[in-house]
């Protein structure tokens, strides 16, 4: 029986209630967009980064990033050991020397020829890459050219800051910027890469790198070769592309967990007060649903009737709340650009997931109204009004 | 004549209010012939409401039964009963209950839905019954915006729809003025007279005198059950005590 009519004019019948219970369902559906949004960037940000990354292993300091340190010498060392292709050493700086935090844009002093096997396919959406010769040019990842409104040709201020006994001596020197890179979703978005020797004298940091990446051979295992490297060179310590992986899983577990359950809430949040106005949109109608019965209505015929307007309900919260969603992310995503970072991501499973929840939800939250409705004898319903 | 449309043997309804039993209905038989008129009678509290509920499957008798078409409908499973209800029941009540979103069309359309009687046809038998109601014009209004008098005849085209065997009334004329109960009353009668087996409980003795047969109750029993001559004359057709 297709009663799809009825549905909705009962629907809308009371558009005042109708429509804030419906509102309630998009802000729970809005909020696990935006959450979810989040959980996916960072999911794609993870995923991207190890695709680019997890080739490599890494090699820091054995006592930390700014302990023993780094030098030049231990690259050759590294390349040295069996089942290693090449090896290369990074120097990488806090765009910004005030902060350390998570975001923001990195200086990496890196070889010129030794930028294809760290960027792989990653092209560029202008310019060219940095060439031998290059001093004081940098290629710049897709969310710091957003940021600094940069194209090539542009100058780029970078400061150092050195500490000298009581004083702190700032050097500031413009780079030209010689190429940009495309968005890549990873952390490569928020590189500014120069001339290693450049950033060597710039930093005054001499021998000192803050990362060795070895290429392995073709075939070879990353995990052996890590425990080689470990065993071969002394004070330093691997990640291998594994404990890659594993460390950047157990930190998407956690963002998820918090994100997800907190978009839950709203969501079920929204789903009480389609319930809410179920029941008392039921319990308004007790003489109508006993009339249908003495007409003959069977129970299914009721449980469709109710639980179609609270899916119907659930299914329009969730479109306008997925829309508002994408409507948001967008701008939020836009502002967030011109302040260098990209915070959400919007992916057709995300959309589907939210649909499904919602349509899920509405139906669900029906089920007690509907089986009310369903259950009462038409007597006890007549009597009603 | 031939078999009796409606059997009602030794029906008795005891409901309890708190401890105390009562008897609602006791041991009430009676049979109803295809395309009778009849009403039932008496005051409040006699069981002709409980009575009428008990032939319309709302409610359940503590004993005794009641065949519809030879069915014994009293004894039918739960799942059977909604069937039971649109196959056998046509119920008119007294507060008209039209559902008040839906026009007089789809009222009478929404019956035949649970019915699961196609679309094409449901429309056909839904204007053809409003349009002998004399509702032709008012099919696309909905319950507000019709008259007491109207709200009842789409009520009535509305128990006709699923072709039932009997039409149950429960004081179909008690919310409307005397020129539409002689309406509502003289309809009826013409829809008997067409074959359709009508039952009216009714508090209106002026209401009751229109039909064909009166059955009066009191105390849950039949204290007379009564045929009319059509001109008022009255005579007796079976007596119970």
């Amino acid at each position: 029986m297709n009663n799809f009519d009825l549905i909705l004019r009962n629907v809308t019948r009371r558009k005042m209630r109708t429509g804030l219970t419906i509102f309630g369902i998009a802000l729970g559906i809005f909020a696990i967009m935006v959450m979810g949004g989040m959980s996916e960037y960072f999911d794609r940000h993870a995923n991207r980064g190890l695709d680019l990354m997890s080739d490599k292993i890494y090699i820091v300091p054995e006592s930390g990033f700014f302990g023993g340190g780094l030098v030049d010498s231990m690259v050759s060392k590294v390349r040295r050991i069996p089942g290693v292709f090449d090896a290369y050493g990074l120097l990488w700086m806090p765009y910004d020397m005030e902060s350390l935090g998570m975001f923001g844009a990195f200086v990496v002093g890196i070889a010129p020829e030794k930028q294809e096997i760290t960027l792989k396919n990653v092209k560029l959406t202008e310019g060219r890459l940095l060439v031998p010769g290059d001093r004081y040019r940098a290629v710049v990842g897709s969310n710091v050219a957003r940021q600094y409104g940069l194209n090539v040709g542009d100058e780029l201020e970078v400061k150092s800051k050195k500490v000298q006994r009581a004083s702190t001596i700032t050097t500031a020197r413009n780079f030209t910027v010689v190429g940009i890179m495309e968005f890549t979703s990873s952390d490569f978005d928020y590189i500014i890469g120069i001339p290693i020797d450049t950033a060597k004298k710039f930093y005054e940091m001499e021998d000192q790198l803050t990362y060795i990446w070895a290429v392995p051979e073709e075939g070879v295992d990353g995990e052996d070769l890590s425990r080689r490297i470990e065993l071969g060179v002394d004070n330093i310590k691997t990640i291998s592309p594994q404990e890659l992986r594993k460390q950047s899983e157990q930190l998407l577990v956690v963002m998820n967990l918090i994100t997800i359950s907190a978009a839950l809430l709203a969501a079920i949040i929204g789903g009480l007060s389609v319930m809410n106005t179920m029941l008392m949109s039921v319990s308004e109608r007790t003489r109508e649903f006993g009339l249908m019965k003495a007409m003959g209505a069977e129970v299914r015929d009721i449980l469709l009737l109710t639980m179609g307007e609270s899916a119907l309900m659930g299914i329009l919260g969730g479109i306008i709340g997925i829309v508002g969603g994408i409507i948001f992310i967008y701008y939020m995503n836009e502002y967030l650009a011109t302040m260098g970072t990209v915070l959400f991501a919007v992916t057709y499973r995300l959309v589907i997931i939210s649909l499904l929840f919602a349509t899920l939800l509405g139906t669900a939250s029906g089920i007690l109204p509907a089986y009310r409705a369903a259950k009462m004898r038409p007597m006890e319903a007549m009597k009603y009004g | 004549m031939g078999e009796p449309v409606l059997r009602v043997r030794n029906l008795s309804k005891t409901y309890m209010q708190g401890k105390i039993p009562v008897h609602a209905l006791n041991d009430v038989s009676f049979d109803v012939e295809k395309g009778e008129f009849l009403s039932i009678v008496g005051p409040s509290g006699s069981g002709k409401s409980t009575l009428l509920s008990m032939i319309g499957l709302l409610d359940k008798p503590t004993s005794g039964g009641v065949f519809i078409d030879s069915v014994e409908v009293t004894k039918a499973r739960e799942g059977d009963v909604p069937k039971l209800r649109r196959e056998k029941i046509g119920f008119v009540f007294q507060h008209f209950n039209l559902i008040p979103t839906l026009t007089a069309f789809e009222n009478v359309d929404v019956a035949m839905r649970f019915a699961r009687v196609p679309k094409s046809e449901r429309k056909k038998r839904a204007v053809e019954l409003l349009t002998q109601m004399g509702l032709a014009d008012r099919m696309n209004h909905k319950p507000s915006e019709l008259s007491g008098g109207e709200q009842q005849r789409t009520a009535i085209a509305r128990a006709l729809s699923n072709h039932p065997a009997i039409i149950l009334a429960d004081e179909p004329t008690g919310e409307v003025d005397t020129k539409t109960r002689d309406m509502i009353v003289k309809l009826l009668r013409e829809l008997s007279e067409e074959g359709h087996t009508i039952l009216v409980v009714t508090h209106d003795t002026a209401v009751a005198q229109q039909t064909g047969r009166i059955i009066t109750m009191r105390d849950g029993m039949i204290e007379s059950d009564k045929r009319v001559i059509i001109d008022n004359d009255i005579e007796p057709a079976s007596t119970h005590s």
